[in-house]
């Protein structure tokens, strides 16, 4: 034949006698037609991240292991756990003062005391948290793939619950992707000594007077995304994304300061407490965010350019910009990864450094430095290699910084000498380990 | 001389994608009765690493009635294919095609494609990917081919 | 830029990248597209780390998406 005899010359004969040696083995003889065959054990991912905040405030020591498997023929079971343990201190929201101040712990059993001029971190932050999630994730039909995923994750004072779904379609010779998310979640809150009600003093030890039982909140997400080869070196992403919560959305252990509107010294608290006012945190009980997010990822040789950009809106008030940028040098079977991440965001609408006595309150108000206006800077360098069984590790150590407007205008009188916006410097260590299949 | 074969594989099977479809008889001589499956394959694709050993299979027990593989290799480097089929050795033809000429002459959609012709080039059966599931699907086409193609007297 | 702009602006890239089609890359030609540090989440446990960081300690969160590129096997 023709057709045969002309394409001989460029056809090559491969390591036939150990291929069939190899198919006897496996029970792939000459009259065995059915190939049994076997799928890929379990990729197993591990990490271990440590978040320190300076100043002995938070410090997150973190586990998380990932399992995926293809259980059926291009069908995968993806699974993780994560164990967080959190300890130190958190900004309660109050400011300093030129005395010592007072406050009452969340569990409303003890007190603590701030000394003059210091910050006023609430040091019974305690917590440990285990999340777990799963996910399946199959074709539907040759250019669809579905994923159905679950998530939970339960901590002292927390409870998350959560389902996910996500659908994926190919077009144009699968350059191009429309991937729409679907997210429903139900988180619970319940501290020990009960919710506070917003806007209400901080009282004395054992008063719980203005206490409620735990609360909580329902988070519906809806993504919606274009993913586009480019070429055969560029990729590009775009996602357009919808985040609605309702119900408790208050910080319960957030308290505000008031203070004199000429002196700005703290006031005095409910009639016997020995304390003196804060506020609960009060935030209204619907949220919509809004975000727009883009990724181009490319190839140099090797190398990895990844650029991405993310601006976000919500009816509160909140305007945020996050610029990221990674490059992974690659040396071989090694390499090197700087980051860096800016972000920047505007005060929430009910943001307020302190309440002033004497002024009609406000329905909504937080002193929560989240929801001020502040820049986040974050410098980091990853380091990769591969191992000898396919697998690989990696490290990373990153610096994160928060500043914010030391002296904003509510500084008044004594304030003015305080810093009202203490930068958040935080050192983020992972390592991580990848199981090889070798 | 690769060029020049790969070339005449090219012109034989340019226009011979739709099923069914006979290829242009330019270039075609006479036909033995034998039966080709071309497979389109490239290291980097998982789902191939799953038919090399279902195409050994298949050569062996067909190869005797006439089943001729071709697998086309779609590698930019040559060491890659190399590397390959030093892990997941193959018993039957291989093809190198880096700049993919007979990918684009067989309009191939996925990686892997296979594309079962009769010896005048015809195109009898073509599927996109490879799942191990749908193989007794594939071996079906190719005993029917066989069939079709073995001598009636 | 409000929240009706944002709209229109997402579904009009979109359409303009489904109907235009860009340049194609061919399915054999995905060689790069396919390498493990090519996809659109190369490495998903930082990512949900980064994700947890920063949403415990930002007003913003998620955006992030899933899918596309790769292989493009099958």
């Amino acid at each position: 034949m023709q057709l045969k005899d002309k394409a001989k010359p460029a056809v090559r004969q491969i390591g036939t006698p150990l291929a069939a040696a190899t198919c006897t083995l496996l029970g792939l003889g000459a009259t065995g037609s059915v190939v049994a065959q076997e799928l890929p054990p379990w990729d197993l991912d591990t990490s271990l991240l440590i978040y320190s905040e300076s100043d002995g405030r938070v410090r997150d020591t973190s586990v998380t292991a990932r399992a995926r498997k293809e259980i059926r023929e291009e069908k995968f079971l993806d699974l993780t756990l994560a164990i967080d343990s959190l300890t130190g201190a958190s900004p309660s929201g109050a400011v300093p003062a030129s005395t010592v101040q007072t406050f009452t712990s969340p569990s409303g059993n003890s007190q603590y005391t701030v000394g003059a001029g210091a910050q006023a971190l609430d040091t019974s932050f305690l917590d440990t948290r285990t999340a777990l999630g799963a996910s399946w994730e199959m074709p539907i039909a040759r250019l669809s793939l579905l994923s159905l995923g679950a998530s939970l994750s339960d901590e002292y004072d927390y409870t998350h619950a959560g389902l996910n779904a996500r659908f994926a379609r190919d077009f144009n010779n699968r350059n191009t992707t429309l991937s729409f998310g679907l997210a429903l979640a139900n988180d619970t809150i319940d501290p020990v000594g009960g919710t506070p009600v917003p806007l209400t003093p901080m009282l004395g030890v054992g008063a719980g007077s203005n206490k409620r039982g735990g609360q909580s909140k329902d988070v519906t997400d809806f993504l919606l995304g274009v993913t586009q080869v480019l070429s055969r070196h560029t990729i590009v992403q775009l996602n357009y994304s919808l985040s609605q919560s309702d119900g408790y959305l208050s910080d319960p252990y957030k308290v505000l300061s008031v203070v004199d509107p000429v002196t700005g010294s703290p006031t005095a608290g409910p009639a016997g407490s020995g304390l003196y006012r804060y506020l609960f945190d009060s935030r209204p009980d619907a949220r919509e965010k809004q975000s727009l997010y883009g990724l181009v990822k490319r190839d140099f040789n090797g190398d990895v350019l990844e650029a991405s950009y993310r601006y976000m809106t919500d009816d509160w008030g909140v305007d945020s910009h996050t610029l990221e940028l990674r490059y992974r040098w690659s040396f071989g079977e090694r390499y090197l990864q700087p980051h860096v991440r800016f972000y920047q965001q505007t005060a929430a609408d009910f943001y307020r450094t302190v309440l002033f006595d004497g002024t009609p309150l406000p329905v909504y108000a937080t002193a929560d430095h989240r929801l001020g206006e502040f820049d986040g800077l974050t410098i980091g360098l990853k380091y990769g290699q591969a191992t000898a069984r396919g697998g690989e590790w990696s490290a990373r150590v990153e610096y994160y910084t928060q500043t914010g407007n030391p002296s904003p205008g509510a500084a008044v009188g004594a304030l003015a000498g305080f810093d009202l916006y203490p930068d958040l410097n935080a050192v983020i260590a992972q390592f991580s380990y990848k199981f090889g299949r070798r | 001389m690769r060029l020049l074969s790969s070339l005449t594989l090219l012109i034989v099977l340019s226009t011979a994608v739709p099923t069914g479809e006979a290829a242009p008889p330019a270039g075609l001589g006479p036909v033995s009765g034998r039966v080709i499956w071309v497979d389109f394959w490239a290291s980097w694709c998982v789902p191939c690493r799953r038919s090399f050993p279902w195409l050994n299979a298949m050569h062996r027990q067909y190869g005797p009635e006439g089943l001729q593989i071709i697998a086309v290799n779609l590698d930019k480097e040559r060491a890659l294919a190399d590397g390959f089929l030093a892990e997941i050795p193959a018993d039957f033809s291989v093809l190198f095609d880096p700049a993919g000429k007979l990918a684009k002459a067989f309009v191939v959609q996925a990686m892997p494609s296979s594309y079962l012709l009769a010896a005048d080039g015809t195109v009898l059966a073509s599927h996109f990917g490879f799942k191990t599931a749908d193989a007794p699907e594939y071996e079906r086409a190719i005993e029917d081919a066989l069939a079709a193609a073995r001598p009636k007297n | 830029m409000n929240a009706s702009n944002l709209r229109r602006t997402v579904v009009a890239v979109g359409v303009a990248l489904v109907v235009g089609g860009c340049a194609a890359v061919e399915p054999w030609d995905r060689d790069v597209l396919a390498r493990p540090d090519m996809q659109i989440v190369s490495d998903p446990i930082e990512a949900a780390t980064d994700e947890h960081i920063y949403f415990s300690k930002e007003a913003s969160s998620g955006g992030q998406g899933f899918g596309g590129g790769g292989c493009g096997c099958n």
